[in-house]
Order: structure tokens, then C-alpha cells, then sequence
């Protein structure tokens, strides 16, 4: 059993997924699609699809772009990325649209801005343009849940703080209002994400500097 | 083959897929998005009269079952009559009814209006007495999120709740987005006229103003029935309005 861990600890696919979520993750360790972190977190199942819509959009955008990648011009790689990326985020916005309706109305603009996301950029221009497609499949897919898991992280605790529940359902017993607890209305705010992604990213660095 | 024409032809090549590939997700999809943005409308028409929560999410077919037995739609021309099934098409206005029972409790106005960066839909309630709002709700807007996108927010939309869009002698004076919190902003005589307006969406707030006057002013005929006698002449075979496309 512990042989069989040693050696799964020592793939390539499992360092690149435990980098992703852990060491180098997009959020908390290097500060990018901070824009939509704070904007989708105020209940938990927006920040699923969020985290869902994007894993999918970087997954796949790393697969297509590392299948091209031999053939793309130099000269126009940027645009190319930009094609592929906007192309598949439509498909998202629009397959969103078609049957999780209330959802991605409450999404509103942050899924089409997916497409500026640094993360999908990122890693286009980064991992997929110089490896192959099976790794940057899965580099896509260990960085879209290495953001998703912040997302999550951050939407539990704004939701549960900010509005009394947990994937929309009240957990904080109705006696405890009727002592006087009431709901930080700062979670439901802008800076409250802000305070609590601070907080990660603290709380990431003291453990990885220990 | 040099490198220019090689580049020109990738592109080429990559904008035909990218072309083809959306335009298939668009098509393919249409009829499913069609379906929830009616669903979305009905819904809206119930939450202007309070007959389904705002923020809560409901299965489509409760939605489409409750419109179905409490929402009619009739068609009315420009003086406030309800035109028959009979009556010849002239300029003819929707108009929503809210029926739990045999009673009509409410009337319904879609609300069609200039923003600041495109049109704002959505439906505004008065209940039987031609004067008293019972509910505002938007379905469909482009306002700044956080700022003008506010207005699809319940806390803006209470606000609409039991003012009124005539003054105290009974004459139209429509209902207005005050600049600021109502309390602060506007006249203790002119309170029931107001509501509370949005910070940092003064043009929103403006422009919405202007629409809800122009729409009101246009419905007027039908509030003066409601206000004279409390309901509206119902012919036997009302003409039903045409489905908003």
C-alpha cells in the first residue's frame, strides 16, 4: 500500500496536480484571477459553476493549444491563444445560458470574463505552448481546481458568515438569531472577499514556510 | 511557402473552425435558452405581484403551472378599453392580470425603458386601486454590475412596494427614482412618489425615471378605469395579447 503511494507521490501527473493546488496555486500563492474571487464567492454554488466553467475552459484550451503548438506561427501565438480561449468560453457562457439559466444570470458578466482571466493565459502561454497535450490536459485541469478550490474555500465562508447558509440552506438554528447573532453583512461585500483571501493566502505561506 | 502566407492561412484556418464551432453551439442550443427566458419572464410577472419570491429558485414547471392559472394576458388599445377577440387590431397594448381567484387583485405593465447602456425590461404591479404599486421586477437589463445592476436586486425592488404613483388629491404625478435614500433626499409631501435611488447609478436611476413615467402615462387610461371603479370591463372573449417575441 505504502509502496504503491510512494510511487504515485512520484509521477509526473501527481506533482503537477499537487503544484497546481498547493505550492504554486493560481490564487493563493501567485495572486492571479483575483477579479472574479471576489466577485462570484458570495454563495457557494455560483463559485461551483464559476470553478466548473473555468476548469473546463483551461483544461481544454491546454489541450488544444498543446496539439497546435508545433504549427502556430510565432509571430501571431498570442492571437491564436486568444481565438481558442474566447471560442471555448462562449461555448461555456452559452451551454451555462441553455440550462443552469438562474445561475449564470447571477454570474452575469464573469463568465465572459474568463477569456481575461491571467490563469487561462497563463498557462497557454506557459505550460501548454512548450509540452505535450496528455500533460497539458491535466496541468489545465490541476490549475482550473487549484482556483476552484480557493473559490470554494472563500464562497463557504462568506456564505456561512454573510448569509446564515451553506449552499443555500439556513445551518444557523433560528435560536441563536433569536439571541441577537446577526449576519456580517461585510461578507456579503466586495472587501469581505478581500479579508478572507487575504486570510488564505496568509494561512497558505505560514504552512508551506514551516 | 513563406512564412506571411503561412501565417494568413492558420488564421484563416483557425477563425473558420472557431466560426463554425460557435455558430453551432448557438443554433443547437437556442431552443433551450428560448425556453428559459420565457420561464424567466413568467416568473417575473409572479414577482412583480409577489406571487413567487425574488432570489429563489423554483423548478419551471411550478413557474409555467402558476402563470397558467393566475396570469392573464389581455390586449387593450390606447384609450383603456379591453379589446374582444372581435375588435379590429389598431394600436393595441399587453397588459397582465393577476387572478388567484375569479377577482382580478392586480394589474401588470411591462416595462420597457432606456438605460444608461441599453434598454431595462420588466414589469411593474398596481394593485386594484389604479394608484398603489404592489410590485417592480426586472428580467433583462445591461447595466454596470454593482452599480446601475443593482436595480435587478430585491433590496431596490421592495422599495417600489406600497408607493404610489398618483399625490394626495388623486392626479398623476408617476413614481420617481429619488438621488440617495428617499428619507434624505425628497420632500416629507412627496415621500409616496419616491424611491430610494442607487449610489454611483445617478444616470440608472434617471433614464428608469423617465421610462416608468412614459409607460405609466401610457397606462393611464387603464389606472382611471381602476380608479374610478375599482376594476376594469371585462368582455366575454377578451383578445389575448401577443406573445412578446
Amino acid at each position: 500500500m505504502s509502496t504503491a503511494l510512494v510511487k504515485i507521490t512520484r509521477t509526473e501527473t501527481y506533482r503537477t496536480v499537487s503544484d497546481a493546488l498547493w505550492q504554486n496555486n493560481p490564487i493563493s500563492k501567485q495572486v492571479l484571477g483575483i477579479c472574479s474571487a471576489l466577485a462570484v464567492t458570495v454563495q457557494m454554488n455560483t463559485a461551483i459553476v464559476m470553478a466548473l466553467a473555468l476548469t473546463a475552459v483551461v483544461a481544454c484550451s491546454n489541450l488544444i493549444i498543446s496539439m497546435m503548438r508545433k504549427s502556430i506561427p510565432r509571430n501571431i501565438r498570442i492571437i491564436v491563444e486568444v481565438a481558442v480561449i474566447a471560442t471555448l468560453v462562449i461555448i461555456a457562457d452559452e451551454v451555462l445560458k441553455a440550462f443552469l439559466y438562474d445561475i449564470s444570470k447571477q454570474l452575469s458578466v464573469f463568465v465572459g470574463l474568463i477569456i481575461t482571466n491571467c490563469i487561462v493565459m497563463g498557462r497557454a502561454e506557459t505550460f501548454a505552448m512548450s509540452n505535450p497535450p496528455f500533460k497539458s490536459f491535466v496541468d489545465g485541469m490541476a490549475n482550473g481546481i487549484g482556483y476552484g478550490s480557493i473559490l470554494v474555500g472563500v464562497s463557504f465562508f462568506r456564505e456561512l458568515l454573510g448569509s446564515g447558509k451553506i449552499l443555500g440552506f439556513p445551518v444557523v438554528p433560528q435560536a441563536l438569531y433569536d439571541m441577537g447573532y446577526m449576519d456580517m453583512g461585510l461578507m456579503l461585500l466586495a472587501p469581505g472577499a478581500f479579508i478572507v483571501i487575504g486570510l488564505f493566502v496568509w494561512l497558505e505561506h505560514a504552512l508551506l514556510n514551516r | 511557402m513563406s512564412d506571411g502566407v503561412k501565417t494568413i492561412l492558420f488564421a484563416t484556418g483557425l477563425c473558420l473552425v472557431c466560426s463554425l464551432l460557435l455558430t453551432l453551439a448557438a443554433t443547437g442550443l437556442k431552443a433551450f435558452q428560448r425556453e428559459n427566458a420565457l420561464v424567466d419572464r413568467q416568473k417575473n410577472v409572479l414577482q412583480a405581484v409577489g406571487a413567487v419570491e425574488s432570489g429563489r429558485s423554483y423548478p419551471a414547471d411550478a413557474i409555467k403551472a402558476l402563470y397558467q392559472s393566475s396570469i392573464q394576458c389581455i390586449s387593450i388599445d390606447d384609450e383603456g378599453q379591453v379589446l374582444s377577440a372581435k375588435a379590429a387590431p389598431q394600436k393595441v397594448l399587453p397588459l397582465y392580470l393577476y387572478r388567484p381567484d375569479e377577482t382580478v387583485a392586480a394589474y401588470i405593465v411591462p416595462v420597457d425603458s432606456r438605460g444608461l447602456w441599453g434598454r431595462i425590461y420588466g414589469y411593474l404591479a398596481l394593485d386594484t386601486d389604479g394608484s398603489t404599486i404592489t410590485g417592480f421586477s426586472v428580467y433583462q437589463h445591461s447595466e454596470t454590475p454593482g452599480l446601475g445592476g443593482e436595480i435587478e436586486n430585491q433590496w431596490f425592488q421592495r422599495n417600489f412596494v406600497g408607493k404610489q404613483i398618483t399625490d394626495e388629491e388623486g392626479n398623476f404625478v408617476s413614481i420617481k427614482i429619488a438621488k440617495g435614500a428617499v428619507e434624505d433626499a425628497v420632500r416629507q409631501d412627496l415621500k409616496p412618489n419616491y424611491v430610494d435611488g442607487i449610489s454611483g447609478a445617478t444616470m440608472t436611476g434617471k433614464f428608469l425615471t423617465q421610462g416608468l413615467e412614459d409607460i405609466l402615462q401610457t397606462y393611464e387610461p387603464v389606472s382611471v378605469h381602476f380608479r374610478n371603479q375599482g376594476m376594469l370591463k371585462l368582455p366575454e372573449n377578451a383578445l389575448v395579447c401577443q406573445p412578446p417575441s
